[in-house]
This record gives structure tokens, sequence and C-alpha cells, in this order.
């Protein structure tokens, strides 16, 4: 009697184990097919800017192409080659940032960086390619003498300069032809304390609300995105939420209609009295 | 004066083929853009194009909500050979999937693989295909 029982429990304990077995198969199945497509779309994403140059740079050697054509083709490799230096610091950045560190354990230490200065220079990089898509990127200087003064920040430079650029990228990427993508200093009382920041707004593609608290997730592109533009990586936000949080601070997404704004925020103190040499 | 011959170029980040687009207008073809399917089919409504030139990968636009980004171009070629059979056609993508590529060269369209395959054989390809002569490709 207690054999039989005890042999009806091992095969139900041995079904048992077959299912979750199955189970377990049929995730890791599905884990190797989101991997290989993920890798299959950085693959495309790397290798789609270097075609174009390589045929641009074709192009530009054809003595039938006009002077000014050419000039055009050598300002798209410039934008090309921009996409590419930040898709591939992204990547780079990943493997940091996944491995939890604190601020002090990245070989570059926080230093004063001045918010509009980081802000023009990034502009600067990325208006070639915002112009050749029919966009423009304004600054609204005044808004940071208002919210910085003479006040800078204490960041680690590369990290929140990637952190801005991918908020650029996805405002150019994302926003309609013909607008301009407005990028302005801002302050905001938020969670009981008083931050300040950076923030990029432009006018495109709208984000369903359900999806703005996910857009930040590893990976995660909203479907509006998604069928817009096939090709992207889902980590521009990500990396941007991480960087940001390694400094104490918050990425904010506001959405309506075809209105969206993000915003670096930074908490008090890491707002200081600039340095004077 | 003969009025240019028109190639639309359908391909969702248009600076990519921008460099094509630059050598085959200095060879007297004029190169329409389309940045999706609802687009490209739009723009073969009201001209007479002589040759088309697509991606795969690619939104459908808004006239196609439910297609699929990643197939779209299959369907974009579907729907265009039903409605100008006579109409050349040129992949121009980075599918590497020797099964689909086999169905579109069945079916008369011409695939080109982006990033293996030269400017220069590229705009030949599609010269001739345009002009309905034979390719003759010179080894790069």
């Amino acid at each position: 009697m207690n054999d039989q029982t005890g042999t009806a429990l091992d095969s139900q304990e041995v079904d048992q184990l077959r299912a979750e077995l199955s189970a377990l198969k049929l995730e890791l199945e599905e884990t190797k097919k989101s991997t290989n497509q993920y890798l299959q779309n950085v693959a495309h994403q790397l290798t789609a800017p270097l075609n174009a140059i390589k045929w641009n740079i074709e192009a530009i050697k054809d003595e039938k192409i006009p002077i000014p054509r050419k000039k055009n083709l050598l300002s798209s490799i410039y934008s090309q080659g921009t996409i590419l230096v930040h898709l591939i610091k992204n990547f780079s950045l990943m493997s940091n940032l996944e491995a939890d560190h604190e601020l002090g354990q990245f070989r570059d230490q926080p230093e004063h960086v001045h918010p509009l200065r980081l802000a023009i220079n990034l502009i600067s990089d990325f208006q070639p390619q915002a112009v050749e898509l029919s966009k423009k990127i304004e600054i609204r200087m005044e808004t940071f003498d208002q919210v910085f003064g003479a006040e800078s920040l204490l960041v680690v430079k590369n990290l929140i300069a990637q952190a801005l650029s991918n908020l650029l990228e996805n405002a150019i990427k994302y926003s309609y032809t013909g607008t301009t993508i407005v990028v302005e200093a801002v302050a905001k009382e938020e969670r009981e304390t008083p931050w300040r920041g950076i923030s990029v707004s432009n006018t495109g593609l709208p984000i369903l609300r359900e999806e703005i608290e996910m857009l930040q997730e590893r990976g995660f592109r909203g479907s509006g995105a998604k069928q817009k533009i096939p090709a992207g990586t889902g980590i521009g936000l990500y990396l941007a939420n991480k960087v940001m949080r390694l400094h104490q601070g918050l990425v904010i997404a506001n959405a309506k209609g075809p209105s969206t704004r993000m915003t670096l925020l930074f908490p008090p103190d890491r707002i200081v009295q600039e340095e004077h040499s | 004066m003969k009025p240019a011959r028109k190639i639309l170029l359908v391909d969702d980040e248009p600076w990519l083929t921008e460099g094509l687009a630059a050598s085959l207008t200095c060879r007297e073809f004029e190169c329409l853009i389309a940045v999706d399917m609802t687009s490209g089919l739009e723009i073969l409504q009201r001209h007479e194009v002589a040759t088309l030139v697509t991606d795969i990968m690619m939104p459908p636009g808004t006239a196609f909500p439910k297609v699929d980004s990643s197939e779209c171009g299959f369907i974009f070629i579907d729907q265009v050979q039903k409605r100008w059979p006579r109409l050349p056609i040129v992949c121009l993508s980075v599918i590497a999937d020797q099964a689909k590529i086999r169905l579109l060269t069945k079916r008369g369209v011409r695939y080109l693989r982006k990033g293996e395959t030269p400017l220069s054989t590229a705009v030949e390809v599609i010269s001739a295909v345009a002009e309905g002569r034979r390719v003759k490709v010179r080894p790069s």
C-alpha cells in the first residue's frame, strides 16, 4: 500500500518536473530568439551608417556629380559618423552601467560642467543630422541663465553628455519634418526636492500613455516608434535613466499627443558654484 | 529635350540612398523619394516611373497600420506587381534569408544586397533595368 502511494507520488513529481522542464525549454527558446533578433537589430544599426558612408564616398569620387551635391554628401557622412560614434558609445556604456557600479568606480570622476556649454556642444554635433531631415534644434539660452545662473553641474561629463545625446537623437528621429526641437533649462519641484535640469521637447510621433512608464526599460520601444522606424535598439532612455540615477537624478518623460518632452533632472547637491580658474 | 526617366527609391532612411540618388540624377534620371509603403504607392499613382527600387524593412505608413514593418517590403512588392505588373523592381536590402531572396528573384525582382554591392554596380544595374537593357556588371 505504502509502496503504491510512494510510486504514485513519484510519478506526479516526475510529471511536474517534466512540465517545468518543458516550460524552461520554451522560455530558453524564447530568450534565444529575442537575443538573436536583438543582435540582428544591433548589427543593422551599426552597418547601416557604414554602408551609407561607403556609398557617399564612392559617389564623391564620381566626376559627374556636381560640387554642391558632393557637399551634401560630405555633410551626410559627418551625420552618419555622429550616429555611429553615438551608437558605439551607448553599447560600451551598457556594460559599465549594467554592472551597477557606483559613480566613484568609473574611470572619469565628477567635474564642473557648464550646462549651457554642454548643450551647445552637443547641439552643434547633432544639428547637421537634424538639418538633413529638414528639422532644426533651437536652444533657449536665456533659460540657462535663469535656471543655473553662475552655477554648474558636478557630474561625470561623458556620462551626462551621452544621456543628453540620447534625448537629442530620439527627438530628431521621432519628430515630424519641418519642426523645431527645443532645448532649455528647467527648474522643477518633484518629490519635495527642488530639481534643476535640461529638457528636450519635440513635436512628432505620439507616445501612448500606457507606454510612457515603459520607455526607460531596457530594449523597450513604443509601438508607434517601431512601426514608423523599424530599426532601433531601445536603449537610449534606459541608459539616460541609468546615468541620471548614478548622479541621484531623474529622467522625466512627458507626452501629450504629438508633443513630447524628456527632461534630465539633477538634485540640489549636484549643482554647485562654478569653479574659477 | 526628353523628360528624365523617373526612378522611385523607397527607403525609410533616405540618407542611406543619398549617394545612389546623386549618382542616378547625374545620369539623367529623376529620383523620387518615398519613406514608406503608403507614400510609395501614392507616388506610383501620380507618376510614370521607369523603375522601383525598394527596401524590405520599412514602415507601412498611414494606409496600412496593420502591416508588420519587418516584412513590409514584401507586401509592397506584392501590391505593386498586382497594380503595375510591367514595372521593373529592384530590391535593395540587407535580408540574408536565401529562401526569401529566391522567392523575389522568381517573381522577376532583382536583388541587391546593401553593404555588399558597390555603388557603381547598383547604379549600373538600376540604370540598365530602367532602360530595359541587359545588365553588364564589371567586376569591382
